[in-house]
């Protein structure tokens, strides 16, 4: 019913402010449009057609001492999958997997190779100075899973910000919370020709999830136990003449344990990972070397310890690339080639060494047609040992309908094949696991009209609609029919509607801001592969809410009490809901739908010549009660208080 | 002023006495309750979905009322149902969730599925099979707190004595690991196991107490069915062994089918006690690993099982016999992720009618 309602006032509102814009912008030209830079090597740029979602950087900064996972939650569109507070927490697009998500930091495909995904509560949200959603299928721009859609993540080295600074947070929430930051920024001239900037973080976390409950409403709260640390470190040497070497490092480490205080019981999953990247650039020519490990040991009560069920896989990426520019036609065409070599060791693969070479060439062609027209043509193939995914190209088209300083009208429309490489779980393990499992495509087409609107200097908004479709095939699946062995079973259809709006506001006195989503998302099994999947066929797939929204308003100030210091001030609520979720392929069961609302306060503070930034949140204001996919309570409202100071 | 307040209250005094009156004519007639008739399934649920329920079927109807606990309670059974049993108008439910410590055993009136109490950890972890044992006492079985594979029976098992006036656990019995499988034959209980020493264990059910006594399986014995002459029955590997309660001895011990690759569960008896119906299933490598199987019967007094003539040609995840309508109740599960069917068939195999139920049904209590 909410949701009924909200998507009526959502068009309502939305086709009012339009047809005043459009009034107001014939009225007045003088006024000018932002327009969006894009810098370096970034993969949006031959993302045509496709929607990509810059996320709000005001929003990423409030929720630095949290994780992707929680962040991701503020956004409508996103699917999570959540298996409780600080545990497993996956990410799906448009009513397709978590593994049909492409998780890229700084370009490159993160997701753990022997599951295939990421777990988004492990990921912090300091480290990155970038982060954008791309919906919609991208495999031939970024590579497997991006079948759905991808986060990328980005490090930016601001050169321009001379001079060292020093930050330090804490984090005091409810239920025993903690987490800490500590790290700073330099930006310096090492000579006449080299540059340097960069940053480093470290971050640790204690959640100790001590709820004073131990049911909700009759629903369980599982205990739990989450222990986080990590550092990240990103260096920049820039030379005058368009070079520039890069350092990226990321290590995580994240220890969960289920039912902490049972000796016998309790469930310890420890998961680390250690990135390296690095990167030269010589004018448009550029070279990666990368090494990943990721680890992952589980264990119950003592077995943690003294014999732990043990993953390990290696990565050693090389990955080359040039670009070329054309002035006539207006041309940009990036071709590349990466190299990736695997070495897995896996309890459940028998434990022995298994590697794989998997090798990825692509061509990526940017082509600005005419003042109005772009459009994007990406061709990928890949090679991996003992069998080659599809061909996978893709085509996108941006028209400018209306062009003028006040008002951007865009038809994006976007076709694109996708795939996605079986995990090492899905082709090693022991048994279950098949060596010639076929790799996961799809067809994605989407069309979508995007809105840019200046009513005054002091009101602008923009939106979009976006509407697709994407069919994949030989999707797997761990059938219980088999004793759970994986099979190249299931063709899903999804298909849906998306619509986004953003309204801004600001004078000298006060801005305030307005961002609402809305997704519709239609996602289902069509094949009948036995007797039993007729109860299954055409049902909305498991943990996919037909309706999801979310809502951020924000009211900001420059200075709220000087005589305390207090400066700039906001105050933000942030709205999601959600229909209800089926969690049986026939959908016979579901986890009913919710609301909740959180509210954050910030205000920036500056006593004795300390800078800092104090804020105070509270989340599930209304005490809701919304259950993870193990039909258990999520917390109720909470409370914390942050704390950041820069010296 | 006298007269008039005793005229009050006599109206209403006379309308409670005549109410009385009524109420003791008809003293072996008490109103129905929803609950007092049909057979109520155990759907075991998915493990981490934590969905356990329990679906009543009317004998005479083909659709089921669904989590009949959530229906009456407004809160839901919160994990799998693991068995159901009813002592002295009391249903006990018994719950366990994925996560450690998150265990229960919810106590019902049996005629309204309404909650009376409700056991949770310490005192039951993973229970595993419950029984009367005399007028307001059970015993749930319990394999305690569990590890990972190979020592997943970490802790032993024990029976936690239900006190169903007070509704509370008043003592523990300690048992081998992975205790699962309990029959009361006369002051005894006959306790089996999943893990541990091979083991039936004997309690002696008025002292609460475990016996010196036991007998040796050879294997492991879960599921423990008492037949018309007081023998135990139960199914070892690819054997099916007959034990003598009152000699602690194992009388016979019976080949079970002539197959190597199937092996024989889900046991059920007949009314007379004198059937034995079960399922052998096995996992076939020449057709992808897919899960095949039949359900056969065999007679108490058989000497031999040859496993020759299926009554029917599927897998099923439970088996009941209903002793009112003279049908076997057979729970086909498809996937632990959709709903799943009760199949009613004739003892002789010819199938009745099926009902869709929740998610895996692994046993019946037939009203």
């Amino acid at each position: 019913m909410f949701l009924g309602t909200f998507v009526k006032c959502f068009i309502g509102i939305w086709l009012i402010l339009w047809s005043i814009g459009s009034l107001q912008a014939q009225r007045d030209s003088s006024r000018t449009l932002q327009t969006v830079t894009v810098r370096g090597f970034s993969p949006e740029r031959f993302m045509g057609g496709l929607k990509i979602q810059r996320a709000d950087s005001a929003l990423v900064a409030a929720y630095r001492f949290q994780t992707l996972a929680d962040f991701m939650a503020t956004q409508a569109p996103l699917q999570l999958k959540s298996y409780g507070a600080g545990q497993l927490t996956t990410v799906g697009f448009r009513g397709t997997s978590a593994n049909h998500t492409a998780v890229l930091w700084n370009g490159i495909n993160v997701n753990s190779p022997m599951l295939g995904q990421t777990d988004f509560s492990t990921i912090p949200l300091a480290g990155f100075d970038q982060l954008s959603i791309q919906y919609g299928a991208a495999a031939s721009c970024v590579g497997t899973d991006a079948v759905g859609g991808s986060i990328l993540l980005s490090s930016v080295p601001n050169f321009k910000k001379m001079g060292f600074e020093a930050s330090f947070g804490q984090r005091v929430a409810s239920f025993d919370n903690y987490q800490t930051q500590a790290g700073f920024r330099f930006s310096s001239v090492l000579n006449k020709n080299w540059q340097l900037a960069g940053k480093t973080l470290l971050f640790g976390g204690q959640l100790h999830n001590h709820f004073p409950y131990t049911e909700r409403r009759g629903y369980l709260v599982e205990p739990s136990e989450t222990f986080q640390k990590g550092l990240i470190q990103d260096l920049y040497f820039r030379h005058k003449n368009r070079q520039q070497i890069s350092l990226n490092i990321w290590l995580a480490d994240n220890k969960l344990a289920l039912a902490p205080s049972n000796p016998v019981s309790r469930e310890i999953t420890q998961s680390k990972a250690y990135r390296f990247l690095s990167n030269f650039e010589l004018g448009k020519t550029m070279l990666r070397v990368g090494f990943i490990r990721d680890i992952i040991d589980y264990g119950k009560g003592p077995d943690f310890e003294a014999n732990p069920n043990h993953s390990e896989t290696d990565r050693f990426i090389l990955r080359a690339e040039h670009e070329l520019d054309f002035a006539k036609p207006k041309i940009t065409a990036r071709l590349g080639g990466e190299v990736v070599h695997y070495r897995t060791r896996v309890d459940g693969y028998g434990g022995g060494l298994i590697t794989e070479n998997r090798a990825d060439v692509y061509v990526l062609v940017r082509y600005q047609v005419s003042s109005r027209l772009l459009a994007s043509l990406n061709l990928r193939q890949a090679f991996i040992t003992r069998y080659d995914p599809p061909f996978t190209p893709s085509l996108g088209l941006e028209y400018r309908l209306k062009n003028t300083e006040n008002q951007l009208v865009t038809l994006k429309t976007n076709m694109a094949r996708s795939y996605r490489v079986p995990t090492l779980n899905e082709r090693y393990w022991r048994m279950l696991g098949n060596p010639n499992i076929r790799p996961e495509h799809g067809f994605n087409q989407e069309v979508g009209l995007e809105m840019k609107q200046n009513f005054s200097q002091k009101l602008k908004a923009s939106g979009s609609v976006t509407a697709f479709h994407n069919r994949m095939d030989d999707w797997t699946y761990w059938n219980p029919d088999r004793g759970y062995r994986v099979e190249n079973l299931q063709l899903v259809a999804a298909r849906g509607l998306e619509l986004q709006t953003n309204l801004s506001y600001q004078t000298e006195k006060l801005s305030a801001g307005f961002f609402a989503q809305y997704a519709l998302t239609r996602s289902s099994q069509e094949r009948v592969y036995d007797p039993t999947a007729q109860d299954i066929v055409g049902k909305q797939l498991i943990y996919l809410p037909l309706h999801t929204a979310s809502v951020n308003v924000f009211v900001e100030i420059p200075q709220l009490a000087k005589t305390f210091g207090l400066g700039k001030s906001r105050l933000t609520v942030l709205w999601q809901g959600s229909s209800l979720r089926y969690y049986t392929f026939d959908n016979s069961k579901f986890i009913k739908g919710y609301q909740l609302v959180n509210l954050l306060f910030e205000t920036n503070v500056e006593v004795a010549g300390l800078r800092g930034k104090v804020a105070l949140q509270v989340d599930n204001v209304f005490d809701t009660l919304y259950l993870n996919v193990k039909r258990n309570a999520m917390p109720g409202r909470n409370f914390a208080v942050n704390l950041n100071v820069h010296i | 002023m006298k007269t008039s307040k005793y005229l009050v209250f006599k109206a209403p005094v006379w309308g409670l006495g005549a109410l009385f009156f009524l109420a003791s004519c008809d003293k072996t007639v008490a109103p129905a309750q929803p609950y007092d008739e049909g057979v109520l399934v155990i759907n075991e649920g998915n493990f981490s979905d934590n969905n356990g329920s329990l679906s009543l079927v009317n004998r005479a109807s083909t659709t089921a009322s669904f989590d009949v606990f959530l229906k009456e309670n407004t809160r839901p059974i919160t994990g799998g149902i693991s068995g159901y049993a009813e002592v002295d108008g009391k249903g006990l439910i018994l719950v366990d969730n994925s996560t450690a410590g998150q265990d229960k055993v919810e106590i019902v009136d049996a005629r309204t599925m309404k909650s009376i109490a409700t056991l949770t950890s310490a005192d039951i972890e993973n229970p595993r099979d419950v029984v009367g044992v005399g007028s307001n006492k059970a015993y749930v079985l319990c394999w305690g707190a569990t590890g990972s594979f190979p020592n997943f029976y970490a802790n032993p098992g024990y029976v936690a004595v239900v006190d169903l006036s007070t509704n509370k656990v008043t003592k523990k019995i300690a048992l081998q690991k992975g205790a699962e499988g309990i029959a009361v034959v006369g002051t005894e209980a006959f306790v089996g196991a999943v893990g541990g020493e091979r083991l039936v264990q004997v309690i002696d059910i008025q002292k609460d107490e475990i016996k010196a006594a036991s007998i040796a399986t050879g294997g492991n014995a879960g599921n423990l069915q008492v037949d018309a002459n007081n023998k135990i029955w139960a199914f070892v590997g690819r054997e099916a062994l007959r034990i003598d309660p009152a000699g602690k001895t194992i009388e016979a011990r019976i080949s079970v089918g002539s197959s190597t690759t199937k092996s024989p569960s889900t046991m059920a008896m007949s009314a007379d006690k004198r059937t034995i119906y079960y399922v052998s299933s096995f996992f076939d490598a020449t057709d992808g690993f897919k899960q095949k199987g039949e359900m056969y019967s065999f007679k108490i007094s058989d000497t031999a099982i040859s496993g020759a003539s299926p009554l029917a040609r599927r897998v099923f995840t439970g088996l009941g016999y209903d002793p009112k309508s003279n049908l076997i109740y057979a729970g086909s599960t498809p996937s632990y992720k959709q709903a799943s069917y009760v199949l009613r068939y004739q003892p002789d195999g010819k199938v009745v009618d099926s009902v869709k139920v929740e998610i895996a049904p692994t046993g019946f209590f037939f009203k």
